[in-house]
């Protein structure tokens, strides 16, 4: 019980990673990003093959970060601030073309074999945690989630860029009339979404396995945390990939037959009684 | 953008299904297979045209009911052993109640969350039958029956007679979904596109139209993925893939998303173009994507607004000339 | 005795601290003509907003023809009998004229034996589209695109639309806002024709047009009624002069 809470809990915090981005974009752009998930598996490979020709964790950490970012950066320079006046629709349609792309160029470079990405040794091994022994790489990983969910609080609730995002999510217009150059918040938000995803991906490395078309099955994830929670909050972010983290995993340990269906189910009433999610964003009372 | 008159629509229509018979005749065992998977494409393709074109609803998870149709066809065919007719009926009417479950939940969200509920839902669905035993998995199952039309001397067991009964089923439903598309259905699903506040104002329950419009969607797409099943005698989750639902959508913005004619005929281009591509390579989905994004950054009317826009320029120069 | 054709009672709304409905009664009989005025942020658009259905009252009662509407969106109170303009133009801009006026007759038969008749071969509809263009001015632009009307001809087209509805109260959001003076005398002679079956309710800016057209005025303050009576009344009060028709003589 207490494992498979923690395994919820591990879970939930790399879907918050990945998913946080695409809500607080969201938030912003009123568009989402669907090549997230391949962000996600492009921060997998390059931090793979970096483990693979250093042999450090967290060299590969840094790595598959920095080219999920820039990456993301290249993709929002290149055709996404482009689509801006075309709406959202497009961007979104464009992005999951990008998929495809994503997804072949990373059979061509990586090959179609399944690979698992060697955690650091110094997390090796199990600790004991409220009497169980558990991987202490699945508790980094938890810590880890923790860690960026507070820092993104902090910087969100008590920084000038903080403020700036949160009023450009209340009301974009008036935030760009105050003289704020809302382009260039837009692009740092991006950016630093995609890195979370490529930083997802490293760290689910070890978790998962790595191979072409890992990319999907998280995304829908991400995407059901989003939609529950609440687009735009990283409240919002947070609590729903709490809550499609103990979903997705009590639901295989009890419910394997139905576990999909539970997560359609929770989605299905989170949109019916709360169709603004649960914690979303909007002017504070 | 109003329709050209019919007597000319159903012209065009009748055309393309003599081409398709023309290349029936004249190509060997592979081109049949075209033609049936062209016939099968276009009916699918013309069941998402009624959501994109007409209602303004962007699904990107339309494979699912195309899947789920060739599931239960197998499901009620062969495990429960009914008669192929009925378990086609029985197949058809899953799909619409698969959107009917799903719409009821997806219609009440708008542009992007309509595109993210349905991509979700329909992963969803691909991976329970990715993990479901009963159906085979991963490996899917194979042996689903074929509709019995002895009785009237067709042998479906035949490639080259299931092409040209696949055909007709094509031609069958584009005069179905001609007729609603024109009915006052159609006009108030056009209605509720171009301005859905207003649509509301004027008395129209939105989400019922845009539930009737997916449910409609989901049944013809079911009914696609029977005769897809019926064509291979299998089944597997490779026909429920976001894949799919990508190639679809492609077809029916190439196709200039409204017109049904329209995406039938993009429904073949894409099928030549893909045989094309994957003979040439294993990674013939790179070329797919890049054509899916440059397609999204241009699209305008897609192949039918091209035609119609070429035939205005026709029918201007004529006039400038007659006037000069 | 007959209940009134369009009524409030005690309507309520608020938008966090601020009060922008404040117990709000109103009756308008079958076949009134009613206007609501007040100077900008008195909350009439909440109010109309609030009676047309979109949005939905922290208390009161909204009743049309004695029938409580309140529980109903816009489309169930649309369907009952209440058709609406828009104060910024909101047309179907891919559509003729005719197809508009057509689409809006459709949407009000609603009914699922709409599904295999066909709307383009419909001459009885056509033919009530078109006397409905006529009756807004519009008999000779049947033809056109509604996105590329004229923005006089597409305020015409905007209650236009609302008459092919059948409706029996009709609420007009500032029919003649951004129109010339010509236009506005136009539309104020379109409305002066309209049939007493339908009871009309008109939001204005437009003093003329409201001592023009209305038998009644309810003239609102900070989202409260602060009177209401024939327009002479209204001319005479000294309330009113005070607080609003002297801020817009200044």
């Amino acid at each position: 019980m207490i494992i498979q809470l923690l395994n919820g809990l591990q879970l939930a915090m790399l879907l918050f990673l990945l998913s946080v981005g695409l809500s607080v974009v969201f938030g912003l752009m009123r568009f989402v990003n669907l090549a997230h998930g391949t962000l996600f598996m492009l921060g997998a490979f390059v931090g793979l093959s970096t483990v693979e020709a250093t042999g450090s964790f967290w060299l590969a950490l840094a790595a598959g970060t920095l080219a999920a970012a820039v990456a993301g950066g290249l993709l929002y320079l290149g055709l996404l601030r482009r689509l801006q006046p075309a709406g959202p629709l497009k961007q979104v349609l464009v992005t999951f073309g990008l998929i495809f792309i994503g997804l072949e160029v990373a059979r061509l470079v990586w090959g179609d074999y399944a690979e698992r990405l060697p955690g650091p040794a110094s997390l090796a091994g199990a600790t004991e945690i409220f009497g169980v022994y558990y991987p202490t790489y699945r508790l980094f990983v938890i810590a880890l989630g923790l860690a960026v969910a507070a820092l993104l609080h902090f910087g969100l609730e008590r920084t000038r860029l903080g403020a700036v995002i949160r009023a450009g999510v209340d009301d974009r217009t008036m935030t760009a009339a105050l003289g704020i150059d809302i382009d260039r918040v837009f692009f740092a938000v991006f950016v630093v979404g995609c890195a979370l995803a490529g930083l997802a991906g490293v760290v689910a490395g070890p978790v998962l396995s790595v191979y072409a078309g890992m990319d999907m099955g998280v995304l829908i994830l991400a995407l059901v945390v989003v939609v529950i929670g609440g687009p735009g909050s990283l409240k919002g972010a947070f609590a729903g990939a709490l809550l499609v983290g103990m979903a997705e995993t009590f639901g295989q340990v009890w419910l394997p037959e139905v576990a999909g269906m539970l997560l359609y189910g929770l989605m299905a009433a989170v949109l019916v009684l709360r169709p603004q999610g649960l914690l979303p964003a909007g002017p504070r009372a | 953008m109003t329709p050209p008159a019919s007597h000319s629509r159903h012209a065009v229509a009748l055309l393309l299904a003599v081409l398709a018979v023309g290349y029936w005749l004249a190509s060997g065992y592979y081109g049949k297979e075209l033609v049936a998977e062209t016939a099968i494409t276009a009916i699918l393709a013309m069941s998402l045209s009624l959501l994109v074109g007409q209602a303004g609803l962007v699904s990107l998870g339309h494979a699912a009911y195309f899947g789920i149709g060739a599931y239960a066809l197998a499901g009620f065919g062969q495990k429960l052993g009914w008669p192929p007719a009925l378990a086609m009926a029985a197949a058809v009417a899953v799909g619409a109640l698969l959107a009917l479950v799903v719409g009821w939940v997806a219609v009440r969200l708008a542009g992007v969350f309509f595109i993210m509920i349905t991509l979700a839902v329909g992963e969803m669905i691909h991976a329970w039958f990715l993990k479901d035993r009963s159906f085979g998995g991963v490996g899917g199952m194979s042996g689903v029956p074929r509709l019995d039309l002895s009785g009237i001397g067709v042998d479906l067991a035949d490639p080259a007679q299931f092409a040209l009964f696949a055909l007709a089923v094509a031609l069958l439903v584009y005069l179905l979904l001609d007729r609603l598309v024109l009915s006052p259905f159609g006009q108030t699903l056009r209605a509720i596109h171009q301005n859905e506040e207003r649509a509301r104002a004027l008395g129209c329950p939105v989400g019922r139209y845009k539930l009737a419009a997916f449910v409609v969607a989901g049944a013809v797409a079911a009914l696609a993925g029977t005769l897809a099943a019926q064509r291979s005698a299998f089944v597997s989750p490779e026909l429920m893939t976001w894949t799919l639902s990508g190639e679809i959508l492609i077809v029916v913005i190439v196709g200039g998303s409204g017109s049904l004619l329209g995406v039938s005929a993009a429904a073949a281009l894409w099928i030549g173009l893909r045989h094309q591509l994957s003979t040439m390579t294993d990674h013939w989905m790179l070329a797919m994507g890049v054509i899916f994004v440059v397609l999204v950054l241009v699209a305008g009317d897609g192949i039918d607004g091209a035609l119609r826009g070429l035939w205005r320029r026709i029918a201007a120069r004529r006039a400038a000339r007659r006037a000069a | 005795m007959t209940a009134p054709a369009l009524a409030a009672e005690g309507l309520q709304k608020s938008f966090g601290a601020l009060e922008a409905t404040r117990s709000v009664t109103l009756a308008v009989p079958a076949g009134g003509r009613h206007a609501i005025i007040g100077p900008n942020g008195a909350g009439k658009t909440t109010l109309f907003n609030l009676l047309s259905g979109a949005l939905m009252p922290d208390a009161g009662r909204v009743l049309l023809g004695g029938t409580d509407v309140t529980r109903d969106g816009p489309d169930g109170r649309a369907r009952r009998g209440l058709a609406r303009s828009f104060q910024r133009n909101s047309l179907f801009p891919e559509m003729t004229v005719a197809a508009a006026l057509m689409t809006a007759s459709a949407i009000a038969d609603g009914g699922a034996a709409a599904f295999w008749r066909r709307f383009d071969r419909d001459p009885a509809r056509a033919d009530a589209a078109a006397a409905i263009a006529a009756r807004v001015g519009l008999a000779d632009q049947l033809g056109a695109l509604s996105g590329n009307l004229a923005y006089g001809a597409q305020r015409q087209l905007e209650i236009g639309l609302a008459l092919a509805t059948r409706p029996s109260v009709l609420l007009l959001d500032e029919p003649t806002a951004g129109m010339s003076p010509e236009e506005t005398r136009a539309m104020l002679a379109l409305l002066a024709g309209l049939p007493r079956t339908i009871t009309i309710l008109v939001i204005e800016h437009d003093m003329d047009v409201v001592f023009d057209l209305a038998e009644r005025v309810t003239v609102l303050d900070y989202g409260a009624v602060l009177l209401e009576g024939t327009p002479a009344d209204i001319r005479t009060s000294d309330v009113v002069r005070r607080r609003y028709l002297g801020e817009r003589t200044q």
